[in-house]
């Protein structure tokens, strides 16, 4: 695993996780708009994508819905990772629809959380 | 049978002459008693006039009688006479007469069924007459259907009976009486209800089997009569039976439907007033637990009724006293220390939702940036910095874990939970003293827990409990303010079986006794900037939560408040 994006609005946490991953190793994109991260995931190869829910134009399960056009189900399973503030049932079972991790926004633990999201 | 009334005065040979006007005379030409002969000359002894429908006897002694006319009393009329005279060579007076008369007129109408020879339509003034009278007299449904039973062709049956159903109502009332005194009532089923209806409905013969009817119940074995009526608002059968099984005659059936369509108005009067009791008494009870305090007047009468709190008893004034409320009756609130009560209440919980909106938006808005800053803070601690950089990192880090505990602990608190669960007083105790530390933060607080306390579990609304406490807390800090010595709050939590106290002490100037007694009077507050609601508030939600908030007066200097809460 090498490639990450970050699709996450708020500056301060994207850049700190761009920071994070860096340390670690990795090559990090970042975008704060959904649609530029569509984008993205269409046209580069990514081992992961780490996306929030809750973007400023579209939310995090439409840019799901967009990989479908590149990735199998099995694919965005393991791929994405979901951050999110607000775990309510509904974000739950759209989340286990799609097979992928979710991370609760804020970490309890950063390195838990860090290693979730490289794994 | 009309021969039955002619055989015993043959011996007596004198004759009674009386006066019979021509009019009626034809009436009774065949059958006259032997000892009486007419006359035609209006001057005799005694004298039978016919006047309009009424007929007149006239008596020596210059008195009279008077009854409505039909062929069967004017036979008792003369029938009286002729026993009467009889049995005494006195001259006739009007007194001995009717005892005799009435005597005959109860054989008349009682001593058998009507055959087919019978001149029913002679009856039809009396029954109506009867009717009248016990239509005036009855005041309820089953006082009606009791007196049906003494109009005259139905004084040799046993029961009457009406079943009712109104409608929108999901079951169908059977009342009324059996064996002329028993009262009888039942519910039955609308289904059973309309089966029963309809086949009366359908039948022209209108005489029934209760066989005929096994899923109804009635209260009697036997045939009976029965009639329908429907109106608006319900539809009912009334129904008579002597608890025999022979048939009833054409003229009965008549008669029967006949009394019943006279009685119909009455029925429709009866009902109306008996379902608006009942709308009025369910009226009551609404009002009665309705949480605010309404008054509802009726400016005619000057009658009133109050859903007074902690006084409900029925009262002479009370306008469900009388069971009348005329269509001018006015509904409002009215101003009284529960009025206050509760619209604080309102208010209260009005701000708690608000509150509670508010810091939701809060925490969702506030959680990023703080998730924001502490990853980067986080972030410093793995940079080549010097330690006191890393250091600063770590506190801003600190404070920032801080912000995100309170705002969560803020928003959980203020959510509106309609379940309560099991939570350590200790915990309570402990949430108070953190959210008032901003007011009580030069005070020292000393927390006693007798023996085991700090175990006890209740089973109450955070939130109410919290806010009690961090109202006394709040308090008592603010009455400390200026104090020179040791600024000190005790809380202390015993408990019995039933309840938790909580004790909240303070050293300061505590509250005058003259005063004591406002405490908890609303706008009642001793602080410059008080809104004189907080004791008021506090009160209202230990006393909904099955508790109480008291002042007890202190040996010592201070304050010292009680908050009760019931144990599980």
């Amino acid at each position: 695993m090498k490639n990450i994006l970050i699709i996450e609005d708020e500056i301060l946490i994207q850049q700190s996780l761009k920071k994070l991953f860096e340390r670690r190793g990795f090559i990090v994109d970042v975008s704060a708009s959904g649609k530029l991260a569509i984008d993205y995931i269409l046209n580069k190869n990514y081992d992961r994508i780490i996306c929030d829910l809750m973007l400023q134009d579209i939310s995090g399960f439409d840019v799901i819905e967009e990989s479908k056009k590149r990735f199998s189900p099995s694919e965005i399973g393991s791929k994405f990772v979901i951050m999110t503030a607000y775990n309510s049932p509904q974000v739950l079972s759209r989340a286990n629809a799609y097979q992928c991790k979710l991370l609760n926004k804020p970490f309890d633990n950063l390195e838990e959380a860090l290693r979730i999201m490289t794994e | 049978m009309e021969n039955q009334f002619y055989t015993s005065h043959q011996e007596n040979s004198e004759q009674l002459v009386i006066y019979l006007d021509p009019e009626v005379k034809g009436d009774f030409e065949q059958s006259l008693p032997k000892n009486i002969t007419y006359t035609d000359d209006e001057k005799a002894k005694i004298a039978i006039h016919k006047k309009a429908n009424r007929l007149w006897a006239v008596f020596p002694d210059g008195s009279h009688c008077d009854f409505p006319y039909y062929q069967k009393n004017l036979l008792a009329i003369i029938q009286g006479l002729s026993a009467h005279f009889g049995k005494s060579d006195l001259s006739l007076s009007f007194d001995s007469f009717t005892k005799t008369a009435e005597l005959t007129e109860k054989k008349l109408f009682s001593g058998a069924s009507l055959s087919p020879e019978d001149n029913v339509k002679d009856l039809w003034d009396e029954i109506i007459k009867k009717v009248n009278v016990i239509s005036a007299q009855s005041q309820s449904l089953r006082s009606l259907m009791e007196k049906l039973l003494e109009v005259p062709f139905l004084q040799n049956f046993q029961s009457s009976i009406v079943l009712i159903h109104l409608k929108g109502t999901t079951k169908a009332e059977l009342l009324g009486t059996i064996w002329r005194s028993e009262k009888t009532q039942g519910l039955i089923e609308v289904k059973e209800f309309n089966t029963f209806f309809n086949s009366i409905k359908k039948s022209k013969i209108k005489s029934f089997l209760s066989d005929s009817f096994p899923n109804l119940e009635l209260p009697f074995n036997g045939s009976f009569l029965a009639k329908e009526v429907i109106s608006r608002k319900y539809s009912l059968v009334a129904l008579v039976s002597r608890h025999d099984f022979l048939n009833y005659s054409k003229d009965e059936i008549d008669l029967f439907e006949t009394c019943i369509s006279l009685l119909q108005p009455h029925f429709e009067r009866l009902i109306d007033q008996e379902y608006s009791d009942k709308r009025t008494s369910e009226l009551r009870v609404c009002l009665k637990d309705f949480p605010l305090p309404l008054r509802i007047s009726d400016n005619s009468t000057g009658t009133y009724f109050l859903n007074d709190l902690f006084q409900s008893e029925l009262q002479e004034k009370d306008i469900f006293f009388n069971k009348k409320i005329n269509k001018s009756f006015s509904i409002d609130l009215y101003d009284s220390d529960e009025l206050r009560h509760y619209a604080f209440d309102l208010f209260h919980f009005q701000r708690i939702s608000l509150l509670g909106e508010l810091l939701n938006t809060l925490r969702h808005e506030l959680s990023n940036p703080l998730f924001g800053l502490k990853l980067g803070s986080q972030l410093f601690s793995f940079m080549e910095t010097s330690k006191d950089n890393k250091d600063l990192m770590s506190e801003i880090e600190k404070n920032i874990t801080r912000c995100q505990a309170i705002i969560e602990n803020f928003s959980n608190l203020y959510q509106v939970e309609t379940e309560t669960k099991p939570v350590a007083i200790k915990k309570v105790i402990d949430e108070s003293i953190t959210l008032s530390k901003s007011e009580s933060r030069e005070v020292r607080k000393s927390i006693h827990f007798l023996s085991g306390c700090d175990e006890i579990k209740v089973e109450l609304p955070m939130i109410f409990m919290v806010q009690i406490l961090f109202n006394l807390i709040v308090n008592a800090s603010q009455s400390l303010k200026g104090l020179s010595s040791q600024k000190m709050i005790t809380i202390n939590i015993e408990a019995d079986d039933k309840f938790v106290f909580v004790d909240v002490l303070d050293n300061g100037p505590g509250i005058p006794p003259e005063k004591q007694s406002e405490l908890f009077k609303p706008f009642f507050t001793t602080k410059t900037q008080g809104t004189g609601l907080g004791l008021v508030l506090s009160r209202n939600l230990a006393l909904k939560m099955g508790g109480n908030l008291e002042y007890l007066p202190n040996e010592q200097k201070g304050a010292h408040f009680r908050l009760t809460l019931p144990r599980p």
